[in-house]
């Protein structure tokens, strides 16, 4: 198999030339999201870059202890963008979804790691820390989704909701429909995604596995397995994000506390 | 027997209501009337128990309002907002929707049930079979009251019942639910016939 070729810095700096087209497209219909791409690209650039050299170093220590906590330090930054992303109150969602995120990642990680996989130690940081990091960077996305819609769709739709609990609905029989429309809302693109897989995408997993010289054999059953433990991790994250969450955003009479939202800072002309 | 005694409710420093009582006996017909944003709809959802942040005492037969006992009060009424973003698609799964609850399945209606107030309420048996995109809100809203009123709760909390309805079927419907004898019913209605035909009316100004 050919070596793989190296990018230098140079035409890793002339291939940002490619961020042109969105950000003139951003630019072009004047969404006010310019600033943000912009930033974002920084951020992304300059975390990867770190991450490379925290990694090499992490992998050479190899301790189960720094190990743990690189991964739970992920995980505290994954709550964080996930509250923040959905606009809810810091306080009342830190605990749920920093603990839906610890225990969903713990289980799948066991199973794949442990059970699949056979490692002997399922701490080995060249696999723990970039599963957990797939499944982490994976399930943000669908916990922001549910929490948006789910929230939001009881406070807009506050009448219907309302109308079911004052007509003889259980909590957890007025709050249904709105977990069964914020999974859909959720998964439906997650399902489309896994069902096209391979045929018009290539996971960039496997692609990076490809291109870093392993066996494409190889590479495909890793993708396989790691596409249905995101799945599960997602699911998983996203039902106990609502059902701890519901414990702390409603009163003792069941209505949506006023404080789930967070305030909007308005911006002094 | 529903009381409300030394009633005070306030939303971003406005006083809604300041040292208010009121007593409906059971089966009793209550009209509440007045200009928007005078308390009218916050007086129902209160009894319902979306006004966590009162003043005051509020009992229905005996049992207090409050965060212990919401479960009993919410099994004495049905309530019924003004406007509700009801997604169903179906006028059937609309109108069956509460009796799908484990409390309300006792309840489940039966064809002769379901005819009768049909009949009452001048709908035709055929628009079950319709989507709810199909049907007007005159219609929708006879239904959703009908529905309601098969739940057989001694409590009726209702706003504009009548809001939706032509003429000559908002007198038909008023006078379907306040002659039910057993049944306290308690509207915010902008309707004079339903107000006028009402035991009592409270204008809240």
């Amino acid at each position: 198999m050919k070596e793989i070729i190296d990018i230098n810095y140079f035409e890793l700096f002339t291939g940002y030339a490619l961020m042109l087209i969105p950000v003139f497209v951003l630019w072009y219909y004047k969404t006010g999201l310019v600033k943000d791409v912009l930033w974002a690209t920084v951020r992304m650039t300059v975390q990867l870059l770190m991450v490379g050299v925290y990694l090499e170093y992490i992998f050479s220590l190899n301790n189960t202890l720094i190990n743990i906590l690189w991964v739970l330090a992920m995980s505290l930054i994954a709550t964080y963008t996930i509250i923040q992303r959905s606009g809810l109150n810091y306080k009342l969602f830190f605990v749920p979804v920093l603990l839906s995120g610890i225990i969903s990642i713990s289980v799948t990680d066991a199973y794949f790691l442990g059970f699949v996989v056979k490692l002997d130690n399922i701490f080995d940081a060249r696999y723990f820390i970039p599963v957990t990091g797939m499944l982490l960077g994976n399930t943000i996305k669908n916990v922001i989704i549910t929490l948006d819609a789910y929230y939001k769709r009881i406070d807009n739709e506050q009448n219907l909701y309302r109308w079911h609990l004052a007509n003889g609905a259980s909590h957890k029989e007025a709050l249904l429909p709105f977990m069964r429309d914020a999974l859909k809302m959720s998964f439906n693109p997650l399902i489309a995604t896994t069902a096209i897989m391979g045929l018009i995408s290539l996971p960039g997993m496997m692609t990076g596995q490809i291109l870093g010289g392993s066996n494409p054999n190889i590479a495909v059953k890793y993708q396989i397995m790691l596409l249905i433990t995101i799945f599960s991790a997602a699911i998983l994250n996203v039902v106990l994000t609502i059902l701890f969450s519901n414990r702390l955003a409603f009163d003792k009479y069941f209505n949506l506390k006023k404080e789930v939202f967070r305030k909007l800072k308005t911006k002094k002309k | 027997m529903i009381k409300i005694n030394n009633l005070f409710i306030n939303f971003q420093k406005e006083i809604i209501f300041n040292d208010f009582n009121l007593a409906i006996e059971r089966g009793e017909k209550l009209a509440i009337t007045g200009k928007s944003g005078t308390g009218k709809s916050t007086l129902i959802n209160l009894l319902a128990g979306f006004i966590p942040d009162f003043k005051g005492g509020v009992s229905i037969d005996n049992i207090i309002l409050n965060e212990e006992n919401i479960n009993k009060i919410r099994k004495l009424i049905a309530w019924l907002p003004q406007e509700i973003a009801l997604k169903f698609n179906t006028v059937s799964e609309l109108f069956i929707a509460p009796f799908e609850f484990d409390l309300n399945k006792v309840k489940y209606p039966t064809v002769q049930d379901i005819a009768k107030i049909f009949e009452a309420f001048e709908l035709s048996l055929d628009l079950l079979q319709k989507n709810t995109n199909e049907i007007s809100g005159g219609q929708k809203q006879r239904i959703i009251l009908a529905s309601c009123l098969l739940l057989k709760k001694p409590i009726l909390l209702i706003d504009e019942p009548t809001s939706a309805l032509d003429d000559s079927i908002k007198k038909m419907v008023a006078d379907y639910i306040l002659n039910k004898k057993d049944l306290t019913v308690i509207a915010v209605t902008h309707d004079n016939y339903w107000a006028q035909n009402s035991d009592k009316i409270i204008d809240l100004g």
